[in-house]
């Protein structure tokens, strides 16, 4: 079997609340992943964390305006354009939209857990990992 | 939050039981019986029956007259954009029958206190404004204080976190000096709360909790002497509750709190006990639909303060003695799918607040979960509070809820786990060593965890989310849009003061902040100074930065 695919999740706002990546992060820990915590950093640092620790997935919390999100994105994609994104967090559906739009799913409050891990197994190709 | 890794052997993973029974109990754990009836209340409480609203130990409530003598203030939380868009907010709300105001902060400069041209605030400058106006120095807060009538309402200047209060209090009250009030006649709040700051919002840089306890006991100290109607800080159980606490750690952590600010204010020695009893005593708790739980949960909060200020501090004088409530409902109940129905959930909140005789009272938006409040789930949140006051008849009678078996006796088993929590809390070295620990943080991470459990194994079933998902409103609630040119005005104003202020004087007014921050004078009056001399929230923060360093924030997740 591979080894426990890596996934960095990090914040995109200076804002602190994390029950949200609290939870989400123990279940992706629980479903087989190597979770790897960024905290409040900006695109270019997390460009640099995904090639220090050698992602295969990224997920942002997202807590502020979208373009904040779709500036970051871009900056992923300009540097590791084979790099999956996903977010979650609180995302108005307008905004939503605009992320769904770039390719990138999209969890707000109320999704389920399975649901997210089992975007990340896709995402990373991992869809047979055990739970 | 720092880089980190989820360690593989952390606290236990999520287990999945889908065999276990329902049970019936309170969200916190407390077993329910299907009914109750006098056995059911421990004989030390049922002695307390007779013991009516005004009387201690106050569980009743501490007005003998309750709602009759005072209404509960209609207080919600406000503010977003620039300055004018904040001030334009909370004339809505006050014309729309809001009782107080509360003026909220940009999280991005104010919670860390930098300017906006900071390069961590450039790297998201269109969040700016996202949750509160951007007040970077007097000019700006007499932006957003503009026309609100300040000398007979009750604000709230903002400084939710610890770090900013001194300047955003000092902010507002050199704009109500300016106008000519006396500060002595000025009533309001800060918060300068600790729960937000080092547990349920988790800034990038803050002061270490030791420099943040001295600046509560300065805020705390200078109220007491120059602002006698001025609560000076609100302790939020809120956060903690938020963030995961159950009712009675949320209850016994606050009241570990207080003893970590009424000791330390002993220590000092400049104040008198039954002086700051009274001026610590406005405190912040949260209601959810556990409804007679969370009303119970106010009852005990007001006998513990009771036992807790006699026992340990010898105060005796009644006002002193007396425990005022504000509560917010809970945000975290909110939920972002079918957010008409939180509308129903807030109403139920409210109630829970008004049978547990709380003083003031602030709802959730119903797109509380989707964005900051729109126009509209602000003057919802206001319409449920009138409706509670004038079309139920509730607040005829104090403590409705009173002499309930049920009642009764979930009153005092969270008043008795609460008091356990509090030796809980001691035993680690107190509240501020909980927080440096990690302690408290890893208490409401079990809760978390636990719930999600409870809501993937189908234990917990939340209405339009988990279950009921079937949704026909021709309404979308789409959120309010966040205002697109605070950084660019702000960025300007920023400019301008630096350009335009007499800088002779704010940099002598920075040298003596900073001389403060080095020696153990009340800070209040050097940043009074600053603010009058037209010095930046960022500059502020570099004096606080360079004299205290940062906090060695616990693992969080």
């Amino acid at each position: 079997m591979d080894a426990a695919p890596r996934i960095l999740l990090a914040k995109t706002a200076l804002d602190g609340h994390w029950r949200g990546i609290s939870v989400v992060a123990r279940a992706l820990r629980d479903g087989g992943f190597q979770v790897i915590l960024g905290g409040m950093i900006t695109g270019p640092e997390i460009v640099r964390a995904a090639v220090d620790e050698d992602v295969d997935l990224v997920g942002l919390n997202v807590g502020g305006h979208v373009e904040v999100a779709e500036r970051i994105i871009a900056e992923i994609r300009s540097s590791r354009p084979d790099l999956p994104v996903f977010a979650g967090g609180v995302i108005a559906p307008w905004a939503a939209k605009r992320l769904k739009a770039l390719g990138v799913e999209v969890y707000p409050p109320g999704s389920s857990l399975d649901d997210i891990v089992a975007c990340a197994r896709r995402l990373t190709g991992h869809e047979q990992a055990s739970a | 939050m720092r880089l980190g890794r989820v360690s593989a052997d952390g606290d236990d993973a999520m287990q999945r039981d889908d065999k276990a029974p329902p049970a019936f109990a309170t969200r916190s754990g407390i077993p329910l019986k299907p009914s109750y009836g006098p056995d059911d209340v421990p004989a030390d409480h049922r002695a307390l029956a007779a013991a009516l609203p005004g009387q201690p130990p106050y569980h009743r409530g501490c007005f003998p007259q309750g709602y009759r003598s005072k209404p509960w203030r209609i207080f919600q939380l406000s503010g977003f954009g620039k300055p004018e868009d904040e001030n334009e907010r909370i004339k809505f709300l006050l014309k729309n029958g809001e009782t107080g105001f509360l003026m909220e902060h940009d999280r991005n400069t104010a919670d860390h206190l930098y300017n906006v041209d900071h390069p961590d605030v450039v790297a998201r400058r269109e969040d700016v404004g996202m949750t509160g106006a951007v007040m970077q120095s007097v000019r700006e807060v007499a932006i957003c204080m503009d026309g609100l009538p300040i000398e007979r309402t009750y604000g709230h200047a903002g400084g939710a976190v610890v770090q900013h209060a001194p300047f955003a209090l000092a902010a507002y009250w050199t704009v109500a000096k300016r106008r000519g009030i006396d500060l002595r006649e000025l009533g309001g709040t800060g918060q300068s709360d600790f729960f937000l700051t080092y547990l349920g919002c988790v800034t990038k840089q803050q002061v270490p909790t030791a420099a943040g306890l001295r600046l509560n006991a300065d805020i705390i100290e200078f109220c007491g002497a120059n602002l006698p109607k001025w609560v000076p800080v609100s302790i939020a159980g809120y956060n903690g509750g938020d963030t995961g606490l159950n009712a009675w750690q949320e209850l016994g952590a606050v009241m570990a709190n207080a003893i970590e600010y009424l000791d330390e204010v002993k220590r000092r020695g400049h104040m008198d006990m039954t002086a700051a009893a009274h001026r610590v005593g406005g405190v912040n708790f949260r209601t959810t639909m556990e409804i007679f739980e969370d009303a119970a949960k106010l009852r005990a909060a007001r006998k513990m303060w009771h036992t807790l200020l006699r026992d340990r501090y010898g105060v005796t004088d009644e006002r002193a003695l007396k425990m005022r409530i504000h509560i917010v409902t809970s945000g975290a109940y909110m939920t972002y799918q079918q957010p008409f129905n939180n509308i129903v959930r807030g109403t139920l909140m409210a109630l829970t607040a008004v049978l547990g005789g709380t003083q003031s009272l602030g709802v959730s938006g119903y797109d509380e979960a989707i964005s900051i409040p729109s126009e509209h789930a602000h003057q919802m949140s206001v319409r449920i509070q009138q409706i509670l006051e004038h079309e139920t008849n509730i607040p005829a009678v104090t403590d409705p809820l009173g002499g309930s078996y049920y009642v009764e006796a979930l009153t005092a088993e969270l008043e008795r786990r609460g008091w356990e929590f509090v030796d809980q809390v001691l035993a680690q070295g107190g509240f501020l060593a909980t927080i440096d620990s990690g302690w408290l943080h890893a208490r409401a991470r079990e809760n978390q965890h636990a719930q999600a459990l409870a809501e993937m194994n189908g234990q917990l079933k939340i209405v339009g989310v988990t279950d009921f998902k079937d949704d026909i409103t021709p309404f979308e609630v789409d959120g309010f849009p966040p205002v697109s040119d605070a950084y660019e005005v702000a960025l300007e104003r920023l400019n301008a003061v630096r350009r335009e202020r007499h800088e002779a004087g704010a940099a002598e007014a920075l040298r003596n902040l900073e001389r403060t921050c080095r020696n153990t004078d009340n800070i209040m009056p050097a940043m009074m100074q600053a603010l009058d001399a037209e010095v930046t929230l960022g500059e502020v923060g570099e004096v606080f930065r360079q004299a205290w360093g940062d906090w060695k924030t616990p693992e969080l997740v």
